[in-house]
């Protein structure tokens, strides 16, 4: 590489990062600073947290966590004990029909969330679910990503340690929790930071299955609290937007060593 | 119970065994008797099936037919865990998520013995297999070495009467591997269980076993003590198997004279087998040896050698190295020719080998292979 080379590439990698951060440095100048300011970019402009105060009092936003709260601990919780039974049966038992049902799974990888809205609108009223945590949980519980990559990862673990554990007396749930489920940690903490931050981040399916405050999640919280009361003040919906992802900007920033290498080392393996 | 007192180990019995993955066949047929608290070894080259065999016995794979017995009781439908058998891997398979510690007692967590009696029985297995250092590593910062001594940890902990090991040293260095040769011994003999040893390592087998099986195309070639293995192979097979380096196994027409006489005393085609270390340089003898090479290996050396058109490698004193293009005469002693049948491969008794020799004009030499029938009985 010359250094011209290297000089283009860090510049494009740099222009980009700009581009891409951008959106999120408008939110916290408008957020920090009263209104006048969302337009006028001057360094004495007064710093103030009147935003967040305004936008927390202005709609039940302590509600809408808990909800996103609850809902995001579900679906992990259902996808993790749900792809590990069904990842270990595909990894390590032949059964009649086996291939066949793991395609279908990885079908459901090819299939839109999105597409599946209405079916899954019908069904979710037919057992009378509607506007319930339970509601917006339920269709992403069972896992096609999951399953597909705690199989791959179970796959990976020498058959002769399930057969140690078997000689020493460990049943198969015994060997699944003592021995595979340790050994699929770094996958669980990869899969579980991208389930949760899909689920706090989902929007459509959520806005379409609740319609009341006790069941709302933050993303249609903000939503209908941007459209409805407070106009087009940014300020104020900038703060909200700020406080809604902030919990998962954390959460990525302190445990992105672990997200980062764990993806990579389910790569390596 | 108590680790250094002597456990009694169980007999474990083979009858029929057969085992068929579609069309082929990795064991047929299999019948094995192994005394209480002996040592056996399954030797065979790679893909004989002896893997198999000890898994079928450990109730890890269902045998397609035959029984597994084990202290009499048939075992053949019983599941691994309710053999009352220990087992050690190749690769040691310890839990890379556990310590030492953890690894060793992990059966013992399993089956819920109590806390007390664990941490009892894991003092004494640490201070047996010098691991008290250790305890609290994980696999991952041990050595080659030490992963072996925690896996035997493991199989050793639950005192079974049985323990099955599958070629568990191959991943040692070569000096390790001969210290803990000497270790497992002394271990089985001080614990007194029924040992099963898989291993492709002929020297192995023949240092450590009370009886070696000899397996070969999912069959068993030849069931013995590691001495009657050397000196009376049942078959040619056998016979190239066991020794370093293996027997010379030539047609009986390439001792000349004798060999046709033989040929016609038993009438049929025979192979006759000749251990390297049974040939001797002599002053005169019909049996003559053109060299074409040589091996210096220090002590001693290779010579390699036609015998007629057949290729044959003698051992020979380091000091005297014959140039290649010589022919040296070779005395044989009676006792150290082996003979098998052509056709069947079967060992075959020769009826009177000494006269015959002598009448051909071959002296006989030293016996090089210690006497096969004098100082101690074998079957």
């Amino acid at each position: 590489m010359t250094r011209f080379d290297r000089w283009l590439a860090n510049s494009g990698a740099i222009l980009l990062g700009l581009l891409w951060i951008l959106p999120l440095l408008y939110a916290i100048w408008t957020a920090v600073h009263p209104a006048e300011y969302e337009a006028r970019f001057v360094l004495d402009a007064p710093l103030t947290l009147d935003n967040f105060a305004k936008a927390w009092a202005a709609a039940p936003f302590a509600r809408y966590f808990l909800n996103t709260f609850t809902l995001v601990t579900a679906i992990l919780i259902g996808q993790f004990v749900l792809c590990t039974l069904a990842a270990y049966a595909f990894a390590r038992y032949r059964f009649a029909g086996r291939d066949v049902l793991f395609a279908l799974v990885l079908l459901q990888l090819l299939v839109m969330p999105d597409i599946l809205i209405v079916e899954n609108y019908k069904m979710i009223r037919t057992l009378g679910l509607v506007d319930t945590i339970t509601a917006i949980a339920l269709p992403y519980i069972a896992s096609g990503f999951g399953v597909f990559l705690l199989r791959q990862t179970f796959m990976t673990v020498p058959q002769e340690l399930d057969d140690a554990a078997r000689i020493e007396g460990a049943g198969t749930l015994a060997i699944l929790w003592r021995v595979y489920v340790p050994l699929a940690k770094p996958t669980y903490l990869a899969y579980g930071l991208v389930s949760v931050s899909h689920h706090w981040n989902n929007f459509l399916w959520p806005l379409i299955v609740t319609n009341s405050v006790e069941t709302r999640p933050v993303t249609v919280g903000l939503s209908v609290f941007s459209t409805t009361d407070s106009g087009i003040e940014w300020s104020v919906i900038n703060a909200a937007t700020l406080m809604t992802s902030g919990p998962l900007l954390i959460a990525f920033l302190l445990f992105q060593r672990q997200f980062v290498q764990s993806f990579m080392r389910a790569g390596i393996k | 119970m108590s680790l250094t007192q002597t456990s009694t180990g169980r007999a474990i019995r083979l009858e029929g065994i057969s085992k068929t993955w579609g069309d082929t066949r990795a064991l047929h047929d299999v019948s094995i008797d192994i005394p209480a608290g002996s040592f056996t070894a399954l030797l065979g080259p790679s893909g004989c099936g002896k893997s198999t065999l000890l898994r079928i016995v450990s109730g890890l794979e269902q045998a397609s037919g035959g029984r597994v017995l084990i202290g009499g009781q048939d075992v053949s439908q019983m599941p691994a865990d309710k053999r009352e058998l220990s087992m050690v891997f190749q690769s040691y398979a310890l839990f890379p998520h556990l310590s030492v510690a953890e690894n060793i007692t992990f059966g013992l967590r399993t089956r819920k013995v109590p806390r007390d009696e664990r941490a009892k029985r894991l003092d004494r297995v640490a201070d047996l297999l010098g691991l008290g250092d250790y305890l609290s590593r994980k696999p991952a910062e041990l050595s080659g070495g030490q992963q072996q001594r925690v896996a035997l940890g493991r199989a050793v902990i639950a005192e079974r009467p049985v323990c099955l090991m599958d070629e568990p040293l191959s991943n040692l260095d070569a000096k390790l591997r001969q210290t803990m040769r000497t270790e497992l011994r002394a271990l089985q003999r001080e614990l007194g269980f029924t040992m099963i040893y898989v291993t492709h390592d002929q020297v192995e087998a023949i240092t450590m076993a009370d009886q070696v099986v000899l397996m070969n195309g999912g069959k068993v070639e030849q069931a013995a003590s590691p001495r009657a293995l050397y000196e009376r192979p049942a078959t040619p097979f056998a016979a190239r198997f066991i020794g370093t380096p293996p027997m010379n196994v030539i047609p009986a027409t390439a001792l000349g004279e004798a060999g046709a006489k033989l040929q016609a005393q038993a009438g049929r085609r025979l192979l006759a087998g000749l251990r390297p270390e049974a040939l001797h340089p002599c002053a005169d003898s019909a049996l003559r040896l053109s060299v074409t090479g040589a091996e210096y290996l220090g002590a001693d050396a290779l010579v390699q050698g036609r015998l007629g058109v057949a290729q044959v490698v003698l051992r020979a004193p380091g000091h005297a190295l014959p140039a290649p293009g010589e022919t040296i005469p070779l005395a044989l002693a009676p006792r150290d020719l082996h003979l098998f049948d052509a056709e069947t491969g079967g060992r075959i008794p020769p009826s009177d080998p000494a006269s015959l020799l002598v009448q051909a004009g071959i002296p006989a030499g030293p016996t090089g292979a210690a006497a096969p029938f004098i100082q101690h009985e074998d079957h």
